[in-house]
């Protein structure tokens, strides 16, 4: 679960970040679903991504030639004013271990050791 | 994702099912546009069917919360479970969002030593 909401946030950074200059445009007179498929065609840009597994350790890379950014300059959300933005690098980061080079292309590096739980135990849990 | 909005005396119900993220929030978010310039004086969120919500899910229904707050309404948001629920904890929305069926529990005090 962890990984995935990681990994979710990640794409979704590059996506609407990383790529956000490639907008495409759409015809007015269009039905909406088909702009909406229009739109998602013309903006693509390229994502690499690569997962390594081992024993225990999960480690994923997310490769873009978008915007790049400094996760340092990011600030952590003020939760006590309920934040609207500004969330997804914080839940990357504390669901995973993360790593960021900015370049051509930028290099996210997520990480994560866990435990590995015996099949009776995912069994006796009900997991799926 | 799947969602619906029912008007009843009083109560605005709101039910989201599935996921909500980047992508679907861009479906949900002209309907809770036109909630909450109905200005609702109660908005019952039931997100027990959700199964995922990312940070631009989790930022739509903070702005409902904020913005009908703002207006003199209440919001109460309750089935979370899961990762939905993962997320408002980590995210320090469950104690100022969430129906006391889903808050975290109270920090436990230390017992003092009971007498013998």
């Amino acid at each position: 679960m962890q990984v995935v909401s990681a990994v979710g946030e990640a794409f979704n950074n590059i996506v609407l970040h990383g790529y956000a200059n490639r907008r495409a445009q759409g015809h007015a007179h269009a039905h909406e679903q088909q702009v909406r498929e229009q739109q998602f065609r013309e903006q693509i840009g390229s994502v690499d991504l690569r997962i390594q597994t081992r024993r225990g350790y999960i480690r994923i890379e997310l490769r873009d030639w978008g915007s790049g950014f400094d996760p340092r300059a990011v600030p952590p959300p003020a939760f006590d004013t309920l934040p609207e933005s500004g969330l997804g690098l914080y839940i990357m980061q504390s669901f995973m271990e993360m790593a960021y080079r900015s370049g051509r292309p930028n290099l996210l590096t997520l990480s994560k050791r866990y435990v590995e739980r015996s099949s009776a135990v995912r069994k006796s849990e009900g997991a799926t | 994702m799947r969602f619906e909005i029912k008007a009843a005396t009083g109560v605005t119900h709101l039910a989201i099912e599935g996921e909500l993220d980047a992508v679907s929030v861009s479906e949900l978010r002209p309907d809770l546009e036109k909630l909450v310039k109905g200005r609702p004086t109660v908005v019952e969120v039931d997100l027990s069917s959700l199964r995922m919500v990312d940070s631009s899910g989790v930022g739509a229904l903070v702005s409902l919360y904020k913005r009908v707050r703002a207006q003199g309404g209440s919001v109460l948001i309750k089935g979370l479970r899961d990762q939905p629920l993962a997320i408002f904890r980590l995210l320090r929305l469950d104690r100022v969002m969430l129906g006391a069926d889903t808050r975290s529990p109270p920090p436990a005090h230390k017992q003092s030593k009971s007498r013998h």
